[in-house]
């Protein structure tokens, strides 16, 4: 089955007509103003052969480390499928390339938690999933906190298939720090200049919230709470001597001795570090971590629809979520991973106990994009940068 | 006459291909981009409108004058350092060598990459790093000297490092027009070494001295990614607020509008810098009048 591309013709947005333009449209016209032929923006989105089944080639884009590349090598090769993936560097990578007149082809792509409602029914670029032809995903395989969540179904209407989630927690290095336990001992005076935070919104608003008293509202605060939030925080910022830019920054901040805690980061950086020669540890402190979940969603400008399925169903199996789990340092959604797993990665969550995991650690979206009466997005982009900025 | 018109044909057919890159994707995007920075956003989508919300958004953030400040100071520090090092190595590439052996070693360091030079100077000056292993094992210092990472000083001396080989490129180019002749009758007229440096060759290679300082001011003024990585906290530049409206918030007109105004701030620099020379009667047209 191939979808005909959705979208109107590259750079037909009319500036003195429409009162709203995307970034695309904007580019779209751009081009066309400079250059007279519009062609070559074109390409991406251009009907690519057709698929009458599972096989050829699969546009996707994902997470560095989260493309399936070992965990689906059997499959892709007995399905001669070859998947090109993009890699995400920030979530805005994705809608960057779909929203608009002319969205680029992809047949499958990532959302972590917080963009649901803005892909769907804002930016209106995911195709609703049909899931009887998803038939690992069932609630007999699935466990129910991502069975048919919030997050990515309502309406009656599955909209991402949530494939791999983990905990954004505490992390530091034991030989340069004694045992924490909460987030008040990086205000310790021999950790000066030996924190950071990690540039990672979704792993660290939360956060920010919780330790001002404001967890369970989050992501709604208001414009006083997210300011009494963030002045709260500022005796963490004087820990600090620089901020991590990404996951693999702070990683390396750890391994060249720079910093000895890391306020917010990603699970697997103990192994990550580890390679490096350098050991430290994830730990869970009292007010909790920060969970998150990637799922996978059909975009519009899907075309390899059939394939796009397979390869969902084959992200859910159990052998494939074991694997993967144990690759990126991660939490399967398949009640049946577990027993497929080592022991490290069994032991990196508590999958007998998954709700009270959740309850300590609970999935929380992201700011409104607008909103009279809560702090937006925009308000808590600014604040993160005036924070960092240390103004 | 039917020569000259096909030596102007000519001309036009070597001229056009650049032109026309630049027409279409530099300077008719920039134009847009203007235009956009008068506009509003909602949520990644643009909404056509004529306001100057933008500018007076940006310019009422005291954030704003901040890291533009970071900024521009990282942008002259480099630019005094580089020009200030490369010219005396330019002027001994020019005059004083007959090979280009020591031309060619320094530009050997463009052979990799902005990052790996950046994460390279993070291992030299880091706290376990050559610098203070060593001091320290000469028994010079007891603690690691946390002043060489994270902050401003790693910033310009890692800027000037990547900057050097283009500054000294464009002076030894600038200088090769300065004939030797020109140096030797200055000084058969009677100049010393320092009015034959500030009245004839300075003046004479005012063009690549300009181009030189602004090329690297403008590249290290509007580079937010060595900044972030060996500035530390206040390390920040106004590039990352620029970045984060475009990629995070969605708001390009506020992006662009900030852009356009760290552009107004990148011409006071050069028409202050330009004013300076001429102060300094190193400027053309000086140099035959005192």
């Amino acid at each position: 089955m191939v979808d005909t591309p959705k979208g109107r013709p590259f750079g037909r947005a009319n500036l003195l007509r429409n009162d709203v333009l995307s970034r695309r449209d904007f580019l779209g016209t751009s081009l066309a103003l400079g250059a007279g032929v519009a062609a070559g923006a074109t390409l991406g989105a251009w009907p690519g052969p057709a698929h009458a089944a599972v096989g050829g080639d699969l546009k996707i884009m994902a997470w560095e480390g989260f493309t399936l590349d070992n965990e689906l090598k059997a499959w892709r090769e007995a399905n001669k499928v070859q998947v090109d993936a993009a890699i995400i560097s920030t979530q805005d990578d994705v809608h960057a390339k779909l929203i608009g007149s002319n969205p680029v082809r992809l047949d499958l792509a990532e959302y972590s938690q917080g963009f649901e409602r803005f892909y769907v029914d804002e930016l209106k670029i995911v195709k609703p999933l049909d899931i009887a032809r998803l038939p690992n995903f069932t609630a007999a395989n699935i466990y129910p906190e991502f069975y048919e969540a919030p997050t990515w179904y309502w309406d009656k209407t599955h909209f991402a298939l949530p494939w791999i989630w983990g905990l954004n927690a505490l992390v530091y290095n034991p030989a340069m720090t004694k045992p924490i336990t909460t987030y008040k001992d990086l205000l310790a005076p021999e950790l000066k200049g030996k924190v950071t935070f990690c540039d990672d919104t979704i792993a660290t608003w939360p956060m920010i919230a919780r330790l001002a008293g404001f967890g369970p509202k989050f992501p709604n605060l208001t414009k006083e709470e997210m300011k009494t939030a963030f002045e709260g925080l500022g005796p963490y910022r004087d820990q600090c001597r620089v901020f991590g830019s990404s996951n693999g920054d702070v990683i390396s901040l750890f391994a060249s001795g720079e910093i000895a805690a890391c306020f917010s980061v990603w699970s697997g950086t103990p192994v990550e570090t580890a390679k490096r020669g350098v050991k430290t540890v994830y730990a869970v402190p009292a007010e909790g971590a920060v969970m998150w979940c990637d799922a996978w969603f059909m975009p519009i400008s899907a075309q390899n629809i059939d394939t796009a399925y397979a390869f969902m169903n084959e992200a859910v199996a159990a052998k494939a979520q074991a694997e993967v789990a144990k690759a990126v340092t991660g939490g399967a959604v398949n009640k049946h991973a577990p027993a497929l797993m080592d022991a490290d990665t069994r032991a990196l969550f508590d999958y007998g106990n998954l709700p009270e995991v959740f309850r300590k650690s609970p999935l929380q979206g992201q700011p409104p994009r607008t909103s009279d009466t809560y702090a937006t997005y925009d308000e808590w982009t600014q604040a993160w940068t005036d924070f960092k900025s240390s103004f | 006459m039917m020569k000259g018109r096909r030596r102007e044909a000519m001309g036009l057919a070597l001229v056009a291909p650049s032109f026309l890159f630049l027409l279409v994707f530099f300077i008719v995007p920039a134009v847009l981009l203007f235009v956009c920075s008068f506009w509003m956003a909602q949520a990644f989508k643009l909404i056509p409108a004529f306001t100057f919300d933008n500018y007076s958004r940006a310019l009422s953030a005291s954030g704003f004058y901040l890291l533009t400040w970071n900024a521009l100071k990282n942008g002259l520090c480099t630019a005094v350092l580089t020009v200030g090092l490369s010219f005396p190595a330019a002027y001994f590439i020019v005059y004083r060598t007959r090979g280009n052996l020591l031309f060619y070693l320094i530009l050997v360091s463009w052979f990799s990459s902005y990052l790996v030079r950046i994460y390279a100077w993070r291992v030299i000056l880091g706290s376990n790093g050559l610098i203070n292993t060593t001091l320290m094992q000469l028994g010079l210092i007891s603690q690691p000297l946390e002043v060489l990472l994270f902050s401003p000083f790693a910033t310009i001396l890692t800027l000037t490092h990547i900057m050097l080989p283009f500054a000294l490129l464009l002076l030894v180019s600038a200088l090769r027009d300065v004939k030797k002749e020109y140096v030797e009758a200055a000084r058969d007229l009677g100049a010393s070494n320092t009015e034959v440096l500030t009245r004839v060759i300075l003046p004479m290679c005012y063009k690549g001295l300009v181009g030189a300082f602004m090329f690297t001011f403008v590249i290290s003024a509007g580079d937010f990614v060595t900044p972030q990585l060996l500035g530390g906290r206040d390390g920040m530049t106004t590039g990352i607020l620029i970045a984060n409206q475009f990629r995070t918030a969605g708001n390009w007109p506020f992006g662009a509008a900030m852009a356009f105004l760290l552009l107004a701030a990148f011409l006071i620099v050069y028409l202050g810098f330009v004013r300076l020379l001429d102060l300094l009667r190193l400027a053309p047209g000086r140099r035959f009048h005192d």
